[in-house]
């Protein structure tokens, strides 16, 4: 589904992706975790193209990225992208968030995409909310509905760039669990996180990254319990120790 | 003697209100113009191409450096030295939409830059249309912000409308210029024309204001 073959970028002189080889599967739950300015965000912001590579292929849901064949546009409608900083469009209602893409972008009629929308904050546990401007919402609940935003457009792949690092720890929970529920119905996804609890519990596969290369994957119990670098253990132990 | 100068003064009246028609009509067609043409090129400035940037960019500093009553003479002597037949109105129309459109540009630009960036990509990674961006998600919280200068801005282009009366337009400026020849009393003259022009700003500067003040407490769209 997605596919990353010696891929490389710079940021000026700053090498932030070094020869990236990876690949996820249809279906497949991925975590990618590292300390900071190791490149995990760049990483999966280049999928959906907000970050151009310099070289090397990645290729998308059969698509080349960078291909004259390739529209970026049409292809990002079946990829959801989760921000850190939630990026409601804060002039518009919950409902509207969710609404947006799927009449624009899909020409779904109005009522019908509103049918959904309401469906789906439902879902997210924001039945009560379809009217709230973000601003008078919790971060939790703006990133619900962000997520719910993606999940309207029923895309093939779903990614989230530490979804919960901006969140009150006693919101974090309530985002864990609605990205649970995406992917216990089998969603393709990426999810750049701290959150060992959901990679344990959800992921099929742990990619720990450092200074932009791909330094460790394996399965979660196998990750956790059995680090097989310096650098990865020296990393668990800073985020396990509490 | 007063007294005689005022019944005088509202002998005049006629031409007063044909020079205060004038002023509105000459504003009011330049300003809709030039809010049309100005957020066209703000939105082109903003647009990613480094040659329409500094192209719009050039042209705006150029009419922001120079004083508005050269570039009514220069539009009105020297087009019809180029074979451009212009009557006065057209000319006044022309330079006032100019000079609108290159402030209302830069209002537009600056709003539109004040948009975070994560808000275009969240509408770039819905794979919305880079028209579909600026509609739907930049432009409206953009304006959130250009608003109440916008306005203000609108205050000073209906003043300095007064500079076409240099080119005899009989707009309120040029009639406070034909009255104080009959009737010798300037500071009542322009007392009044100070009141007409006043009268036409006012509401502007009220709506500013307001604006202004909602922008403070407003969450979403802003609505007049």
């Amino acid at each position: 589904m997605i596919e990353f073959r010696g891929v490389n970028k710079w940021f000026g002189a700053l090498h932030v992706l070094k020869d990236i080889t990876l690949s996820v599967e249809p279906r497949e739950v991925v975590v990618v975790c590292g300390p900071s300015g190791s490149g995990k965000s760049t990483l999966i912001r280049c999928i959906n193209g907000l970050e151009t590579i310099k070289d090397g292929d990645l290729v998308v849901d059969g698509q080349r990225l960078g291909d004259r064949a390739t529209n970026m546009t049409e292809l990002r409608t079946e990829i959801g992208f989760v921000f850190q900083a939630f990026n409601l469009y804060p002039h518009k209602t919950a409902l509207e968030n969710v609404t947006l893409a799927p009449i624009h972008v899909r020409k779904i009629a109005r009522a019908e995409a509103e049918a959904s929308g309401r469906e789906m904050l439902a879902k997210v546990g924001l039945a009560d909310k379809f009217n709230a401007y973000p601003s008078e919402l919790s971060g939790g609940q703006q990133q619900r509905v962000a997520i719910a935003r993606c999940l309207c457009m029923r895309p093939k792949i779903m990614l989230f760039d530490e979804p919960t690092s901006a969140l009150d720890p006693e919101m974090i929970s309530e985002v864990l669990d609605v990205m649970v529920g995406v992917a216990e119905e089998r969603m393709t996804m990426m999810v750049v996180t701290h959150e060992m609890g959901f990679a344990r519990k959800v992921a099929q596969r742990v990619v720990f990254m450092d200074a932009g290369a791909v330094v460790e994957t394996g399965t979660p119990e196998e990750f956790f319990s059995d680090p097989k670098t310096d650098r990865s253990r020296a990393f668990l132990s800073k985020i396990l120790r509490h | 003697m007063i007294w005689f100068q005022l019944q005088s003064l509202m002998g005049s009246y006629p031409l007063a209100l044909r020079g205060l028609g004038m002023t509105i009509a000459l504003s009011g067609i330049s300003l809709v113009l030039g809010t049309i043409l100005g957020f066209a090129f703000g939105v082109l400035r903003t647009s990613g191409s480094r040659l329409l940037d500094s192209a719009i960019g050039l042209w705006v500093d150029l009419i922001r450096g120079t004083p508005f009553l050269v570039q009514i003479f220069l539009i009105f002597f020297i087009l019809p030295e180029l074979g451009v037949e212009l009557d006065a109105f057209t000319a006044g129309i022309i330079a006032l939409t100019n000079l609108a459109a290159c402030f209302i540009c830069e209002i537009v630009a600056a709003g539109i830059r004040s948009v975070p960036t994560g808000q275009v990509e969240a509408a770039l990674a819905s794979g919305l249309s880079q028209w579909q961006r600026m509609r739907q998600v930049v432009l409206p919280q953009a304006m959130r912000v250009s608003l109440p200068p916008l306005v203000g801005q609108y205050v000073l282009l209906i003043k300095d409308s007064s500079v076409v009366s240099a080119i005899g337009l009989t707009d309120l400026t040029r009639v406070g210029w034909l009255v104080v020849q009959r009737v010798p009393n300037g500071l009542l003259v322009f007392a009044i024309v100070g009141i007409g022009y006043f009268a036409v700003c006012y509401p502007l500067i009220l709506l500013a204001r307001r604006l202004e003040r909602r922008m403070s407490a407003a969450h979403g769209e802003v609505q007049l």
